[in-house]
């Protein structure tokens, strides 16, 4: 009884010692709440006010995190949670994620419209609960905090996906994303239980966890890890795990979607990250080759479903869904890398993710709500008639697609000089045919994301009279795409800050 | 430092932004400023090759004229050392010619854009860009700087075929789009390859602390840390890896270690992993060339695609091809080079002989052009492959001289279309009797492309010529029949015009009924003069001044075979005895 007594005073303090480091997650945890409760009030004044309160919270996490001081680096909670140079800037991004997804949701008539009454708050409320989500993903370094995390941001996302609900499309979406997201849910937590049983417990930065799991039966293991990997790549929508992506990117309402393509696919990311940052490890990488290899055929079978299928699409949103799916296997590609190094390279290539997915999303909006687009073909000789957001969605699908002068282009040399290296460090053949395959198929991206542009300027309509773009939409395109021109010129600014915070 | 290249290549980028705010129904102005900023871009262009000192020793670093050298970008990624991107643009004597050619083409183009009706500003902001992007990708010699101009030639390029084209244009633009990515994919592995392997030793001296920050280093100092890379004695934290083309070409520069050192002894599908990256570099600038078999696009870009876009295309755009070979191609991989010196003459060969059977086959005036550039392109790697001196002056000769008579080609063809919206050459007769002076223009562009003497097409087909028929000799490159073969190829291509020319300008004057209506057959009017007459003068000038040219050539060329042959052979001999272990 004393000695338990001695153990939970000690779990307190290291509670309580931590706690500074939760700073952002309890402001955005408090406005929240604030939201929730502001919900109540029937005032159109109040109601009108929440996206600029759900702005203020995460705006003000935004500087604790730029400005703030450098927290406590290192793992807290009872080594649940880590908040080091990594989770600090992909906080930044997520934070970054669910501003812009204010920003284009104030943009967006039908949610404007039909959130002026009820269910506005919990709109922008769940949109910060799944930013929080977002963090802890990022920080968790157990695996129990890993399902939990995940959890909170799915419940999030399958509300989220349904908030428009009188749409069929949506509740269809909505559906099936809880049934796959669920289904996969189980699946991970299966896998981990199997880990457990096998090590005796969830805390994969011990080295005793990884010893334990080389004494286990190959069989068990690869089983487990299969089980606790498929949930990670449901969640960033990778092969054979995607199928969810794009019935959700068609149903959901487009700010949504963004965040979608953005935020859960960044957080998966630092997950598996974080993951199979244990190899790096020289006793153990020898004895998980076989994991490189894995993560090899999974990164290939993404980056080749993601691009060839996207070939086929002839809805804008279904093109971006397997946009998406092919970028999520950019990243795991860069992840193979296996190396703090290379951690750089991943982080801004995320941040040119983020400006150029909403960069385009907000176009994709503007063309359905206002000129009711709904096939690529639509789309002919729209660029005329509109020819500033015209340009800046081609500029947005240039750096989708990795040309010069964008910054998409600067993410993926980056990429590929360290999955080049890496090849040359260890000489695992899967990382030159992923080279080789990821520069190649940059040419089959082309020919999706040109379609857009090659309607809208290439193919000729009767009409010519100009459709007015509002003030506040076109500076939004022009806030999305000059980090993408600047990123390009001038990369170092970003690259040089990021190492800063991570060193 | 002086900023004579900065200027060349910005000019038009400044002209751009002057059109981009001038209001659009200013057509004239729009006009006048596009034409305005290629003027300017020709008159530094004739004042750089007038300044060029074609004696100068061309050799490494030194070799280069007009040097500007900035630091772009430069970030360290942990252990992997700096990374660094310079703004690093020079002249040499394969530069200096296309440059002068650019600036040529450029105003030519202009001129010949003046009767584009629709979206007039659109047009010639693309266009000025494309000119900009052009001359970047002459003037680089930091590869990442060519990369960014050789990729961003693409999309003015795209738009400009895709939108102001002819019935097929976004069929043909598309695949031209595509193609020449693919190419330059290609490109972009090696150059990744090639920049995670070499370190430029003045950075990496500076980072050592050898030598201050801003101090250039002494050739001693450069000898000194290259041994020391070679020895293993610099830690990977102190290298400075670069995109310096001239870096690249030096082996000492190579970090021990890596994929693409000569003695790093792996091999991919058999062939040493540096042949494999040479392949790769090659396809995509064949692409470019174009050489058979990948010269597919060329047919299609070239008949959708509008007059001055189709003059550009094969005047300028042809050319980067074939100036990528040499400048990264050849000098980098020069043992690789030296190995597939057989398979690259062949291939132009092949475009050769293939380019002129498909030219005597068609129908359409245009596209038989756009075949004869395939074949004339074939002679510029043939003469690239003999690696002599002869060879290859004959190769950037024929680079040069094609560009002035492919752009004429190509403007005569626009007379034709422009009055009667046809180009089939079955569908006229006797067009000398209505258009003498049009026909006096078509026959000497002919000729000068068929290579009759007096004309620049015959010293470069000379050139190319000796260059391989002595090459089995001086080089050791090249079986002696290639040369004989392509010897067919201008017996073809003298048949191809000439049968042409007797089916629609000579005999009693005819033209299919159907065109009749609307076709308005006059001759040239004086705008067709002040595009064509100047051509025509410098296709004759270069043809009886050829030191015009090789005075300005000569040096590089030299110091450039020496680097390859010398280069080459040994590290042939290096690979072969690692690989037969």
């Amino acid at each position: 009884m004393e000695e338990q007594a001695a153990q939970l005073t000690q779990a307190i303090d290291s509670i309580l010692a931590g706690a500074g480091s939760l700073l952002p997650e309890l402001l955005l945890a408090i406005f929240f709440l604030l939201l929730v409760t502001l919900d109540l009030f029937k005032s159109k004044t109040v109601k009108r006010l929440l996206p600029w309160v759900a702005m203020t919270g995460l705006f003000s996490v935004l500087v604790l995190l730029v400005l703030g001081p450098q927290g406590i680096d290192g793992v807290q909670f009872l080594n649940l949670l880590r908040s080091d140079g990594i989770a600090r800037y992909t906080g930044i991004l997520f934070s970054l994620t669910g501003i812009f997804t204010i920003l284009l949701s104030l943009q967006n008539p039908k949610i404007e419209k039909r959130k002026q009454g009820e269910g506005r708050g919990e709109y922008y409320a769940l949109i910060l609960m799944l930013v929080l989500g977002l963090n802890l993903m990022s920080k968790s370094v157990n695996l129990l905090m890993v399902f939990l995390a995940i959890e909170v941001v799915s419940i999030a996302s399958y509300i989220l996906t349904l908030s428009l609900k009188e749409e069929k499309r949506a509740v269809e979406a909505g559906l099936k994303y809880v049934l796959y997201g669920t289904l996969s849910a189980g699946v991970m937590l299966y896998g981990m239980s199997f880990f457990y049983g096998l090590t005796g417990s969830l805390d994969y930065t011990l080295v005793s966890f990884w010893r334990s799991l080389l004494d286990a039966s190959p069989l068990m293991v690869t089983v487990a890890a299969i089980l606790v990997f498929a949930g990670f790549l449901f969640k960033i929508s990778a092969a054979p795990f995607h199928f969810w992506t794009p019935d959700v990117y068609q149903g959901a309402p487009m700010p949504i979607v963004a965040l979608f393509s953005t935020g859960p696919k960044m957080a998966g990311i630092i997950v598996i990250m974080r993951f199979v940052a244990a190899f790096a490890d020289p006793t153990i990488v020898s004895a998980f080759a076989d994991v490189q290899l894995f993560l090899g055929i999974a990164a290939l079978a993404t980056l080749a479903v993601g691009n060839f299928t996207a070939l086929w699409q002839r809805s804008p949103r279904r093109l971006m869904a397997f946009s998406s799916v092919s970028h999520a296997g950019f990243l795991l590609m860069a992840l193979l890398a296996f190396g703090s190094d290379y951690t750089v390279s991943i982080l801004f290539y995320m941040t040119v993710l983020l400006f150029m997915n909403f960069g385009i999303f907000l176009f994709l909006q503007m063309a359905e709500e206002d000129w009711q687009v709904r096939t690529l073909e639509d789309f002919q000789g729209l660029g005329p008639r509109v020819p500033f957001a015209g340009i800046m969605a081609l500029l947005f699908l240039l750096s989708l697609t990795g040309l010069p002068p964008l910054a998409g282009f600067m993410g993926k040399l980056l990429v590929f000089s360290n999955v080049w290296e890496a090849y040359t460090a260890y000489g695992q053949p899967m990382l030159l045919v992923l080279l080789v395959v990821g520069i190649l198929l940059t040419g089959v991206a082309l020919f999706y994301y040109i379609k857009i542009p090659y309607h809208l300027f290439l193919k000729r309509n009767q009409t010519a009279e100009n459709l007015v773009i509002s003030l506040s939409n076109k500076l939004l395109l022009v806030f999305f795409a000059l980090p993408l021109l600047v990123l390009f010129f001038k990369p170092d600014l970003l690259l040089h800050w990021i190492e800063k915070l991570l060193a | 430092m002086n900023y004579t290249l900065s200027s060349l290549i910005f000019l038009p980028l400044l002209a751009a932004l002057i059109v981009l705010l001038l209001p659009t129904r200013m057509q004239r102005g729009i006009k006048a400023v596009a034409l305005g900023g290629t003027l300017l871009q020709l008159a530094v262009a004739v004042w750089l090759y007038l300044g060029f000192d074609g004696a100068a020793v061309a050799n490494g670093q030194t070799g280069y004229q007009f040097v500007e050298k900035l630091d772009w970008i430069g970030f360290s990624l942990g252990s992997l050392g700096r990374f660094q991107i310079e703004y690093f643009v020079g002249v040499d004597g394969v530069s200096i010619s296309m440059v002068l050619l650019t600036g040529i083409v450029g105003v030519i183009g202009a001129i010949s854009s003046w009767n584009i009706v629709k979206n007039v500003k659109g047009y010639f902001l693309l266009y000025l860009l494309l000119m900009t992007s052009v001359m970047g990708c002459f003037l680089a010699l930091d590869f990442f700087l060519f990369y960014l101009f050789f990729e961003f030639m693409l999309l003015p390029m795209y738009f400009l075929i895709g939108i102001w084209g002819g019935p097929k244009r976004e069929y043909a633009a598309l695949k031209f789009f595509i193609y020449t990515l693919i190419g330059s994919l290609f490109i972009l592995v090696v150059m990744i390859g090639l920049y995670t392997s070499v370190i430029d030793p003045e950075a990496t001296a500076q980072q050592m602390g050898l030598i201050g920050q801003n101090v250039p280093a002494s050739l001693d100092m450069v000898r000194q840390v290259q041994q020391m890379l070679q020895q293993g004695a610099i830690s990977e934290a102190d290298m400075v890896r670069t995109f310096s083309i001239p870096a690249m070409m030096e082996p000492a520069n190579f970090i021990p270690g890596s994929l693409l050192h000569v003695f790093s002894g792996v091999s991919l599908f058999d062939l040493p992993i540096r042949f494999v990256a040479f392949l790769l570099v090659l396809a995509g600038f064949l692409i470019k060339v174009p050489s058979v078999p990948v010269h597919t696009w060329l047919p299609d870009a070239h008949v959708e695609a509008p007059t001055p876009i189709s003059v550009l295309l094969a005047a300028i755009l042809l050319k980067v091809g074939g100036y990528g070979l040499i400048r990264i191609a050849y000098p980098v991989f020069p043992d690789a080079g030296a190995y597939f010196s057989t398979f690259v003459g062949g291939l132009g060969v092949l475009s050769i002989i293939y380019g002129a059977l498909c030219a005597l086959a068609m129908n359409d005036l245009k596209k038989l052009i756009a075949y004869s550039s395939v074949s004339h392109m074939g002679f510029v790697l043939l003469g690239l492959a003999s690696l002599t001196n002869e060879g290859v002056n004959g190769a950037i000769y024929m680079m040069f001289s094609h560009g002035l008579i492919s752009a004429m080609l190509f403007l005569v063809v626009g007379v034709i279309y422009d009055r009667a919206h046809d180009r089939m050459i079955l569908n006229f007769r006797g067009l000398a009797k209505r258009m003498p002076a049009y026909t006096a223009f078509v026959v000497i562009a002919f000729f000068a492309s068929l290579g009759l003497p007096g004309f620049s097409g015959f010293i470069a087909e000379l050139l190319v010529l000796l260059g391989s028929f002595s090459a089995p000799e001086a080089t050791g490159m090249l079986p002696r029949w290639m040369a004989i073969v392509a010897v067919i190829g201008l017996l073809l291509s003298a048949a191809y015009y000439l049968w042409a020319l007797q089916r629609m300008f000579f005999g009693k004057y005819w033209i299919f009924p159907e065109l009749r209506q609307k076709a308005i057959i006059s001759d040239l009017t004086k705008r067709e003069y002040l595009m064509l007459v100047p051509l025509a003068i410098l296709a004759f000038v270069f043809g009886i001044f050829p030191h015009l040219l090789l005075d300005k050539t000569g040096m590089t060329v030299t110091g450039f075979t020496e680097l390859v042959l010398r280069n080459g052979q040994q590290q042939l001999n290096i690979l072969q005895t690692i690989l037969t272990k």
